[in-house]
Protein backbone atom coordinates (compact mmCIF):
# COMPACT_ATOMS: atom_id res chain seq x y z
CA UNK A 1 0.00 0.00 0.00
CA UNK A 2 1.25 3.47 -0.86
CA UNK A 3 1.32 6.27 1.68
CA UNK A 4 -1.27 8.97 1.17
CA UNK A 5 0.53 11.22 -1.31
CA UNK A 6 0.57 15.01 -0.89
CA UNK A 7 -0.94 17.22 -3.58
CA UNK A 8 1.33 17.52 -6.61
CA UNK A 9 2.85 20.96 -7.38
CA UNK A 10 1.72 20.76 -11.02
CA UNK A 11 -1.89 20.40 -9.86
CA UNK A 12 -1.56 23.67 -7.95
CA UNK A 13 0.08 25.39 -10.90
CA UNK A 14 -2.78 24.22 -13.06
CA UNK A 15 -5.43 25.59 -10.67
CA UNK A 16 -3.59 28.91 -10.59
CA UNK A 17 -3.09 29.07 -14.36
CA UNK A 18 -6.78 28.39 -14.99
CA UNK A 19 -7.78 31.15 -12.55
CA UNK A 20 -5.26 33.69 -13.76
CA UNK A 21 -7.50 35.26 -16.41
CA UNK A 22 -10.25 35.97 -13.89
CA UNK A 23 -7.75 37.24 -11.32
CA UNK A 24 -6.07 39.57 -13.79
CA UNK A 25 -9.31 41.09 -14.98
CA UNK A 26 -10.49 41.53 -11.39
CA UNK A 27 -7.29 43.36 -10.45
CA UNK A 28 -7.17 45.54 -13.54
CA UNK A 29 -10.80 46.03 -14.55
CA UNK A 30 -12.46 45.93 -11.11
CA UNK A 31 -9.84 47.23 -8.70
CA UNK A 32 -8.14 49.50 -11.29
CA UNK A 33 -4.60 48.33 -10.69
CA UNK A 34 -2.11 49.09 -13.45
CA UNK A 35 -0.74 46.24 -15.54
CA UNK A 36 2.56 46.38 -13.64
CA UNK A 37 0.82 46.43 -10.28
CA UNK A 38 -1.36 43.51 -11.31
CA UNK A 39 1.64 41.51 -12.45
CA UNK A 40 3.34 42.05 -9.09
CA UNK A 41 0.17 41.02 -7.30
CA UNK A 42 -0.11 37.87 -9.40
CA UNK A 43 3.46 36.86 -8.58
CA UNK A 44 2.78 37.27 -4.86
CA UNK A 45 -0.50 35.40 -5.16
CA UNK A 46 1.20 32.50 -6.92
CA UNK A 47 3.86 32.21 -4.21
CA UNK A 48 1.22 32.40 -1.50
CA UNK A 49 -1.09 29.92 -3.22
CA UNK A 50 1.66 27.31 -3.54
CA UNK A 51 2.12 27.45 0.21
CA UNK A 52 -1.60 27.61 0.98
CA UNK A 53 -2.00 24.23 -0.72
CA UNK A 54 0.54 22.72 1.69
CA UNK A 55 -1.12 23.96 4.88
CA UNK A 56 -2.53 21.51 7.41
CA UNK A 57 -6.15 22.02 6.40
CA UNK A 58 -5.69 22.55 2.68
CA UNK A 59 -3.80 19.42 1.69
CA UNK A 60 -6.92 17.39 1.01
CA UNK A 61 -9.23 20.15 -0.18
CA UNK A 62 -10.69 19.93 -3.68
CA UNK A 63 -9.42 22.32 -6.33
CA UNK A 64 -12.66 24.34 -6.39
CA UNK A 65 -12.39 25.28 -2.72
CA UNK A 66 -8.74 26.18 -3.11
CA UNK A 67 -9.65 28.36 -6.07
CA UNK A 68 -12.23 30.23 -3.98
CA UNK A 69 -9.53 30.97 -1.39
CA UNK A 70 -7.27 32.19 -4.18
CA UNK A 71 -9.93 34.49 -5.64
CA UNK A 72 -10.70 35.79 -2.20
CA UNK A 73 -7.03 36.57 -1.60
CA UNK A 74 -6.83 38.30 -4.99
CA UNK A 75 -9.80 40.51 -4.14
CA UNK A 76 -8.43 41.32 -0.72
CA UNK A 77 -5.13 42.25 -2.32
CA UNK A 78 -6.76 44.41 -4.97
CA UNK A 79 -8.95 46.20 -2.47
CA UNK A 80 -6.17 46.82 0.05
CA UNK A 81 -3.82 48.05 -2.66
CA UNK A 82 -6.36 50.46 -4.09
CA UNK A 83 -7.32 51.76 -0.64
CA UNK A 84 -3.65 52.35 0.06
CA UNK A 85 -3.28 54.25 -3.22
CA UNK A 86 -6.29 56.39 -2.38
CA UNK A 87 -4.66 57.24 0.92
CA UNK A 88 -7.94 57.41 2.81
CA UNK A 89 -9.73 59.55 0.20
CA UNK A 90 -12.95 58.34 -1.41
CA UNK A 91 -12.63 57.39 -5.06
CA UNK A 92 -14.26 59.65 -7.62
CA UNK A 93 -14.79 56.62 -9.79
CA UNK A 94 -18.30 55.53 -8.71
CA UNK A 95 -17.92 51.95 -9.88
CA UNK A 96 -14.63 51.59 -8.03
CA UNK A 97 -16.07 53.20 -4.89
CA UNK A 98 -18.99 50.77 -4.96
CA UNK A 99 -16.65 47.81 -5.40
CA UNK A 100 -14.38 48.94 -2.57
CA UNK A 101 -17.42 49.11 -0.31
CA UNK A 102 -18.09 45.41 -0.87
CA UNK A 103 -16.51 42.57 1.09
CA UNK A 104 -13.70 40.91 -0.91
CA UNK A 105 -15.19 37.45 -0.19
CA UNK A 106 -18.44 38.54 -1.78
CA UNK A 107 -16.66 39.78 -4.89
CA UNK A 108 -14.68 36.53 -4.98
CA UNK A 109 -17.97 34.58 -4.97
CA UNK A 110 -19.06 36.53 -8.07
CA UNK A 111 -15.73 35.83 -9.74
CA UNK A 112 -16.02 32.13 -8.98
CA UNK A 113 -19.46 32.00 -10.59
CA UNK A 114 -18.03 33.79 -13.60
CA UNK A 115 -15.21 31.26 -13.73
CA UNK A 116 -17.70 28.37 -13.69
CA UNK A 117 -19.78 29.98 -16.43
CA UNK A 118 -16.77 30.53 -18.63
CA UNK A 119 -15.71 26.89 -18.19
CA UNK A 120 -19.13 25.40 -18.82
CA UNK B 1 -13.55 52.69 4.65
CA UNK B 2 -10.41 50.92 5.74
CA UNK B 3 -8.08 48.33 4.34
CA UNK B 4 -5.37 46.09 5.63
CA UNK B 5 -1.92 47.06 4.35
CA UNK B 6 -0.42 43.96 2.84
CA UNK B 7 3.27 43.21 2.60
CA UNK B 8 4.56 43.24 -0.96
CA UNK B 9 7.31 41.53 -2.89
CA UNK B 10 9.18 39.02 -0.89
CA UNK B 11 11.88 36.61 -1.91
CA UNK B 12 11.12 33.44 -0.03
CA UNK B 13 13.13 30.25 0.05
CA UNK B 14 12.14 27.46 -2.30
CA UNK B 15 10.26 24.61 -0.65
CA UNK B 16 13.37 22.39 -0.85
CA UNK B 17 15.51 25.11 0.75
CA UNK B 18 12.80 25.52 3.39
CA UNK B 19 13.10 21.85 4.34
CA UNK B 20 16.88 22.15 4.66
CA UNK B 21 16.50 25.34 6.72
CA UNK B 22 14.00 23.61 9.00
CA UNK B 23 16.45 20.77 9.63
CA UNK B 24 19.11 23.33 10.57
CA UNK B 25 16.69 25.05 12.94
CA UNK B 26 15.92 21.79 14.71
CA UNK B 27 19.62 20.99 14.97
CA UNK B 28 20.28 24.36 16.64
CA UNK B 29 19.83 24.57 20.44
CA UNK B 30 16.71 26.53 21.41
CA UNK B 31 18.63 29.20 23.29
CA UNK B 32 20.80 30.02 20.26
CA UNK B 33 18.02 30.36 17.74
CA UNK B 34 16.84 33.92 18.30
CA UNK B 35 20.35 35.31 17.89
CA UNK B 36 20.77 33.28 14.70
CA UNK B 37 17.21 33.74 13.44
CA UNK B 38 18.26 35.55 10.28
CA UNK B 39 20.93 33.04 9.28
CA UNK B 40 18.53 30.19 10.02
CA UNK B 41 15.76 31.78 7.89
CA UNK B 42 13.51 31.30 10.88
CA UNK B 43 10.99 33.90 9.72
CA UNK B 44 10.72 32.49 6.21
CA UNK B 45 7.32 30.92 5.56
CA UNK B 46 8.90 27.97 3.76
CA UNK B 47 11.02 27.21 6.84
CA UNK B 48 7.98 27.50 9.08
CA UNK B 49 5.84 25.35 6.81
CA UNK B 50 8.49 22.62 6.81
CA UNK B 51 8.94 22.91 10.58
CA UNK B 52 5.20 22.52 11.19
CA UNK B 53 5.15 19.40 9.00
CA UNK B 54 8.14 17.87 10.78
CA UNK B 55 6.79 18.63 14.23
CA UNK B 56 3.37 17.27 13.31
CA UNK B 57 5.10 13.99 12.48
CA UNK B 58 7.14 14.11 15.67
CA UNK B 59 3.97 14.39 17.76
CA UNK B 60 3.39 10.62 17.83
CA UNK B 61 6.97 9.74 18.70
CA UNK B 62 8.05 12.52 21.04
CA UNK B 63 5.18 14.80 22.14
CA UNK B 64 7.17 16.49 24.92
CA UNK B 65 9.96 17.55 22.59
CA UNK B 66 7.45 18.56 19.89
CA UNK B 67 5.72 20.77 22.47
CA UNK B 68 8.97 22.50 23.36
CA UNK B 69 9.65 23.21 19.69
CA UNK B 70 6.20 24.49 18.71
CA UNK B 71 5.98 26.64 21.81
CA UNK B 72 9.28 28.23 20.82
CA UNK B 73 7.98 28.86 17.29
CA UNK B 74 4.72 30.36 18.54
CA UNK B 75 6.59 32.76 20.86
CA UNK B 76 9.02 33.66 18.08
CA UNK B 77 6.23 34.56 15.66
CA UNK B 78 4.05 36.25 18.24
CA UNK B 79 6.38 38.74 19.91
CA UNK B 80 7.88 41.01 18.87
CA UNK B 81 5.29 41.13 16.11
CA UNK B 82 7.12 39.93 12.99
CA UNK B 83 6.20 40.19 9.35
CA UNK B 84 5.87 36.60 8.20
CA UNK B 85 5.28 35.82 4.53
CA UNK B 86 2.33 37.13 2.56
CA UNK B 87 -1.29 37.99 3.36
CA UNK B 88 -2.54 35.75 6.18
CA UNK B 89 0.57 33.65 6.70
CA UNK B 90 1.56 35.06 10.07
CA UNK B 91 -1.92 34.31 11.43
CA UNK B 92 -1.82 30.84 9.94
CA UNK B 93 1.52 30.01 11.57
CA UNK B 94 0.33 31.35 14.91
CA UNK B 95 -2.76 29.16 14.62
CA UNK B 96 -0.87 26.11 13.46
CA UNK B 97 1.89 26.22 16.07
CA UNK B 98 -0.73 26.76 18.78
CA UNK B 99 -2.80 23.83 17.49
CA UNK B 100 0.27 21.60 17.54
CA UNK B 101 1.13 22.77 21.06
CA UNK B 102 -2.43 22.03 22.21
CA UNK B 103 -2.32 18.60 20.62
CA UNK B 104 0.96 17.82 22.36
CA UNK B 105 -0.49 18.96 25.70
CA UNK B 106 -3.49 16.71 25.08
CA UNK B 107 -1.20 13.73 24.47
CA UNK B 108 0.68 14.57 27.66
CA UNK B 109 -2.56 14.98 29.69
CA UNK B 110 -1.74 18.65 30.37
CA UNK B 111 -5.39 19.52 30.10
CA UNK B 112 -5.58 23.17 31.17
CA UNK B 113 -2.64 24.12 28.96
CA UNK B 114 -4.24 22.26 26.04
CA UNK B 115 -7.37 24.41 26.30
CA UNK B 116 -5.32 27.63 26.39
CA UNK B 117 -3.38 26.58 23.30
CA UNK B 118 -6.61 25.70 21.50
CA UNK B 119 -7.92 29.20 22.24
CA UNK B 120 -4.71 30.67 20.84
CA UNK B 121 -5.06 28.51 17.73
CA UNK B 122 -8.56 29.85 17.20
CA UNK B 123 -7.32 33.43 17.55
CA UNK B 124 -4.78 32.80 14.77
CA UNK B 125 -6.91 30.73 12.41
CA UNK B 126 -9.84 33.16 12.62
CA UNK B 127 -7.92 35.63 10.45
CA UNK B 128 -6.84 33.19 7.75
CA UNK B 129 -8.20 32.91 4.23
CA UNK B 130 -9.08 29.25 4.66
CA UNK B 131 -10.48 29.55 8.17
CA UNK B 132 -13.26 26.91 7.96
CA UNK B 133 -10.78 24.13 7.19
CA UNK B 134 -8.33 25.09 9.92
CA UNK B 135 -11.05 25.76 12.50
CA UNK B 136 -12.55 22.34 11.75
CA UNK B 137 -9.20 20.70 12.47
CA UNK B 138 -9.13 22.64 15.72
CA UNK B 139 -12.65 21.43 16.55
CA UNK B 140 -11.47 17.85 16.15
CA UNK B 141 -8.69 18.38 18.69
CA UNK B 142 -11.12 20.05 21.07
CA UNK B 143 -13.51 17.12 20.80
CA UNK B 144 -10.66 14.66 21.32
CA UNK B 145 -9.73 16.55 24.48
CA UNK B 146 -13.34 16.44 25.64
CA UNK B 147 -13.34 12.72 24.99
CA UNK B 148 -10.29 12.31 27.21
CA UNK B 149 -12.07 14.32 29.87
CA UNK B 150 -14.89 11.78 29.44
CA UNK B 151 -17.50 14.28 28.29
CA UNK B 152 -18.91 11.55 26.08
CA UNK B 153 -22.39 12.97 25.61
CA UNK B 154 -21.03 16.24 24.31
CA UNK B 155 -18.63 14.43 21.98
CA UNK B 156 -21.43 12.31 20.55
CA UNK B 157 -23.62 15.41 20.17
CA UNK B 158 -21.03 17.49 18.31
CA UNK B 159 -19.40 14.80 16.20
CA UNK B 160 -21.93 14.63 13.31
CA UNK B 161 -21.71 18.37 12.67
CA UNK B 162 -17.93 18.18 12.48
CA UNK B 163 -18.05 15.19 10.12
CA UNK B 164 -20.41 17.19 7.90
CA UNK B 165 -18.01 20.15 7.89
CA UNK B 166 -15.11 17.94 6.83
CA UNK B 167 -17.18 16.39 4.06
CA UNK B 168 -18.25 19.81 2.78
CA UNK B 169 -14.61 20.86 2.72
CA UNK B 170 -13.61 17.68 0.90
CA UNK B 171 -11.41 16.66 3.85
CA UNK B 172 -12.20 12.96 3.68
CA UNK B 173 -9.36 11.78 5.87
CA UNK B 174 -10.28 14.17 8.67
CA UNK B 175 -13.92 13.09 8.39
CA UNK B 176 -12.80 9.49 8.81
CA UNK B 177 -10.66 10.45 11.79
CA UNK B 178 -13.84 11.63 13.51
CA UNK B 179 -15.17 8.08 13.36
CA UNK B 180 -12.33 7.19 15.73
CA UNK B 181 -13.95 9.17 18.46
CA UNK B 182 -17.21 7.37 17.78
CA UNK B 183 -15.49 3.97 18.03
CA UNK B 184 -13.76 4.99 21.22
CA UNK B 185 -16.97 6.29 22.73
CA UNK B 186 -18.66 2.95 22.02
CA UNK B 187 -15.79 1.11 23.62
CA UNK B 188 -15.96 3.37 26.61
CA UNK B 189 -19.66 2.65 26.93
CA UNK B 190 -18.89 -1.05 27.24
CA UNK B 191 -19.85 -1.82 23.67
CA UNK B 192 -16.62 -3.36 22.36
CA UNK B 193 -18.37 -5.36 19.62
CA UNK B 194 -19.91 -2.20 18.17
CA UNK B 195 -16.57 -0.40 18.41
CA UNK B 196 -14.97 -3.26 16.45
CA UNK B 197 -17.44 -2.65 13.63
CA UNK B 198 -16.51 1.03 13.51
CA UNK B 199 -12.76 0.34 13.56
CA UNK B 200 -13.07 -2.28 10.84
CA UNK B 201 -14.92 0.30 8.74
CA UNK B 202 -12.12 2.82 9.38
CA UNK B 203 -9.53 0.22 8.34
CA UNK B 204 -11.27 -0.40 5.01
CA UNK B 205 -11.65 3.32 4.29
CA UNK B 206 -8.12 4.18 5.44
CA UNK B 207 -6.74 1.51 3.14
CA UNK B 208 -8.73 2.94 0.24
CA UNK B 209 -7.43 6.45 1.06
CA UNK B 210 -3.88 5.19 1.47
CA UNK B 211 -3.64 6.59 4.99
CA UNK B 212 -1.07 4.54 6.92
CA UNK B 213 -1.60 6.63 10.04
CA UNK B 214 -5.33 6.02 10.31
CA UNK B 215 -4.98 2.36 9.36
CA UNK B 216 -2.33 1.68 11.99
CA UNK B 217 -4.22 3.47 14.74
CA UNK B 218 -7.40 1.57 13.90
CA UNK B 219 -5.54 -1.71 14.29
CA UNK B 220 -4.33 -0.56 17.70
CA UNK B 221 -7.90 0.05 18.82
CA UNK B 222 -8.96 -3.30 17.40
CA UNK B 223 -6.31 -5.04 19.51
CA UNK B 224 -7.77 -3.59 22.66
CA UNK B 225 -11.40 -4.27 21.75
CA UNK B 226 -10.73 -7.87 20.70
CA UNK B 227 -8.58 -8.39 23.78
CA UNK B 228 -11.30 -7.27 26.14
CA UNK B 229 -13.65 -9.75 24.47
CA UNK B 230 -11.02 -12.49 24.86
CA UNK B 231 -10.74 -12.85 21.07
CA UNK B 232 -7.07 -13.73 21.12
CA UNK B 233 -6.61 -14.62 17.49
CA UNK B 234 -8.19 -11.41 16.20
CA UNK B 235 -6.24 -9.29 18.68
CA UNK B 236 -2.94 -10.87 17.68
CA UNK B 237 -3.77 -10.52 13.99
CA UNK B 238 -4.50 -6.80 14.50
CA UNK B 239 -1.18 -6.35 16.33
CA UNK B 240 0.64 -8.23 13.55
CA UNK B 241 -0.75 -5.71 11.07
CA UNK B 242 -0.25 -2.66 13.28
CA UNK B 243 3.35 -3.07 14.39
CA UNK B 244 5.17 -2.77 11.01
CA UNK B 245 3.10 0.27 10.07
CA UNK B 246 3.70 1.95 13.41
CA UNK B 247 7.44 1.27 13.20
CA UNK B 248 7.50 2.76 9.73
CA UNK B 249 5.70 5.84 11.04
CA UNK B 250 7.78 5.89 14.24
CA UNK B 251 4.50 6.20 16.13
CA UNK B 252 5.81 5.40 19.59
CA UNK B 253 2.59 6.35 21.35
CA UNK B 254 0.63 3.77 19.41
CA UNK B 255 3.41 1.16 19.76
CA UNK B 256 3.14 1.52 23.53
CA UNK B 257 -0.62 1.07 23.22
CA UNK B 258 -0.07 -2.15 21.28
CA UNK B 259 1.82 -3.49 24.32
CA UNK B 260 -1.06 -2.36 26.52
CA UNK B 261 -3.56 -4.15 24.31
CA UNK B 262 -1.53 -7.36 24.32
CA UNK B 263 -1.18 -7.13 28.09
CA UNK B 264 -4.97 -6.83 28.37
CA UNK B 265 -5.27 -9.97 26.25
CA UNK B 266 -2.87 -11.88 28.51
CA UNK B 267 -4.78 -10.69 31.56
CA UNK B 268 -8.07 -11.84 30.05
CA UNK B 269 -6.49 -15.24 29.47
CA UNK B 270 -5.43 -15.44 33.10
CA UNK B 271 -1.71 -15.26 32.28
CA UNK B 272 -1.06 -12.79 35.09
CA UNK B 273 2.74 -12.79 35.23
CA UNK B 274 3.10 -12.40 31.48
CA UNK B 275 0.47 -9.67 31.55
CA UNK B 276 2.43 -7.77 34.22
CA UNK B 277 5.62 -8.02 32.14
CA UNK B 278 3.77 -6.75 29.11
CA UNK B 279 2.28 -3.82 31.07
CA UNK B 280 5.79 -3.00 32.29
CA UNK B 281 7.03 -2.87 28.71
CA UNK B 282 4.18 -0.49 27.84
CA UNK B 283 5.08 1.67 30.84
CA UNK B 284 8.71 1.83 29.74
CA UNK B 285 7.56 2.91 26.28
CA UNK B 286 5.31 5.61 27.76
CA UNK B 287 8.14 6.71 30.05
CA UNK B 288 10.41 7.29 27.08
CA UNK B 289 7.92 9.71 25.56
CA UNK B 290 6.88 11.43 28.77
CA UNK B 291 3.28 10.17 28.96
CA UNK B 292 2.87 10.22 32.72
CA UNK B 293 -0.90 9.77 32.79
CA UNK B 294 -0.68 6.45 30.99
CA UNK B 295 2.11 5.25 33.27
CA UNK B 296 0.01 6.07 36.32
CA UNK B 297 -3.06 4.35 34.88
CA UNK B 298 -0.98 1.22 34.26
CA UNK B 299 0.44 1.36 37.79
CA UNK B 300 -3.11 0.82 39.02
CA UNK B 301 -3.78 -2.05 36.62
CA UNK B 302 -0.52 -3.73 37.63
CA UNK B 303 -1.37 -3.19 41.31
CA UNK B 304 -4.64 -5.01 40.77
CA UNK B 305 -2.83 -7.95 39.21
CA UNK B 306 -0.24 -7.99 41.97
CA UNK B 307 -3.03 -8.20 44.53
CA UNK B 308 -4.41 -11.14 42.59
CA UNK B 309 -1.03 -12.78 43.10
CA UNK B 310 -1.02 -11.95 46.80
CA UNK B 311 1.83 -9.43 46.40
CA UNK B 312 0.16 -6.68 48.41
CA UNK B 313 3.33 -4.78 49.42
CA UNK B 314 4.32 -4.38 45.77
CA UNK B 315 0.76 -3.43 44.94
CA UNK B 316 0.82 -0.67 47.55
CA UNK B 317 4.04 0.64 46.05
CA UNK B 318 2.49 0.77 42.59
CA UNK B 319 -0.53 2.68 43.85
CA UNK B 320 1.59 5.08 45.87
CA UNK B 321 3.54 5.93 42.73
CA UNK B 322 0.36 6.55 40.76
CA UNK B 323 -1.72 8.62 43.18
CA UNK B 324 0.30 11.88 43.11
CA UNK B 325 0.34 11.84 39.30
CA UNK B 326 -3.40 11.20 39.15
CA UNK B 327 -4.03 14.14 41.45
CA UNK B 328 -1.56 16.44 39.72
CA UNK B 329 -2.92 15.75 36.24
CA UNK B 330 -6.56 15.82 37.42
CA UNK B 331 -7.19 12.53 35.67
CA UNK B 332 -10.78 11.32 35.41
CA UNK B 333 -12.60 13.77 37.69
CA UNK B 334 -15.60 11.44 37.96
CA UNK B 335 -13.30 8.90 39.60
CA UNK B 336 -12.67 11.17 42.59
CA UNK B 337 -14.73 9.04 44.98
CA UNK B 338 -12.83 5.92 44.06
CA UNK B 339 -9.57 7.84 44.23
CA UNK B 340 -10.34 8.98 47.77
CA UNK B 341 -11.19 5.43 48.81
CA UNK B 342 -7.98 4.08 47.33
CA UNK B 343 -5.94 6.84 48.96
CA UNK B 344 -7.50 6.11 52.35
CA UNK B 345 -6.95 2.39 52.01
CA UNK B 346 -3.29 2.91 51.05
CA UNK B 347 -2.89 5.00 54.18
CA UNK B 348 -4.17 2.01 56.13
CA UNK B 349 -1.79 -0.24 54.17
CA UNK B 350 -4.71 -2.38 53.06
CA UNK B 351 -5.85 -1.77 49.51
CA UNK B 352 -9.56 -1.35 48.84
CA UNK B 353 -9.60 -3.52 45.76
CA UNK B 354 -13.08 -2.62 44.61
CA UNK B 355 -12.24 1.07 44.66
CA UNK B 356 -8.96 0.32 42.89
CA UNK B 357 -10.76 -1.53 40.13
CA UNK B 358 -13.29 1.22 39.81
CA UNK B 359 -10.52 3.76 39.54
CA UNK B 360 -8.44 1.95 36.94
CA UNK B 361 -11.67 1.23 35.09
CA UNK B 362 -11.89 4.98 34.50
CA UNK B 363 -8.45 4.94 32.97
CA UNK B 364 -8.86 1.75 31.00
CA UNK B 365 -9.72 3.54 27.82
CA UNK B 366 -7.38 6.48 28.33
CA UNK B 367 -4.91 4.58 26.19
CA UNK B 368 -7.10 5.23 23.18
Amino acid sequence: MEKNSPRRPDEIESVFALSLGVIHSALVAYYRLTEDEAQGAEEDLFTWFQRLARRGGSGQMPAKLLRISLLSAACQYGRSFQLWKLGGEASEDRELAALLAREPDEVAGDLDRRFDEERS
Amino acid sequence: MSGRILPFRHRPLSSEAGIEAAKKVLATPLDERIARARALHLDDPETLLALCGMLRERMASAPASALEEVEFLYRFIEAPKREIGLFDERDYFLGETALLAGTACRCLSRREEAWIWFDRAEAGYRHTMNAPAELSRLSYQRLAERFEERQLDLVIELLPSLVESFHKLGMTEDALKCRFLEGLALYERDEPAASIEVFNFICREAEALGSHQLLAESYVNLIQAHAILGEAEAAIEASRRAIPLLRELDNRIALAKVQWGLATLLRQEGRTREAIDCYRTAQEDFESIGMRADIAALNLVVADLLLEEGRSVEALREISEALPVISELKMAPEGMAALTLVRESVRRQEVNRQALRELHGYFQELQN
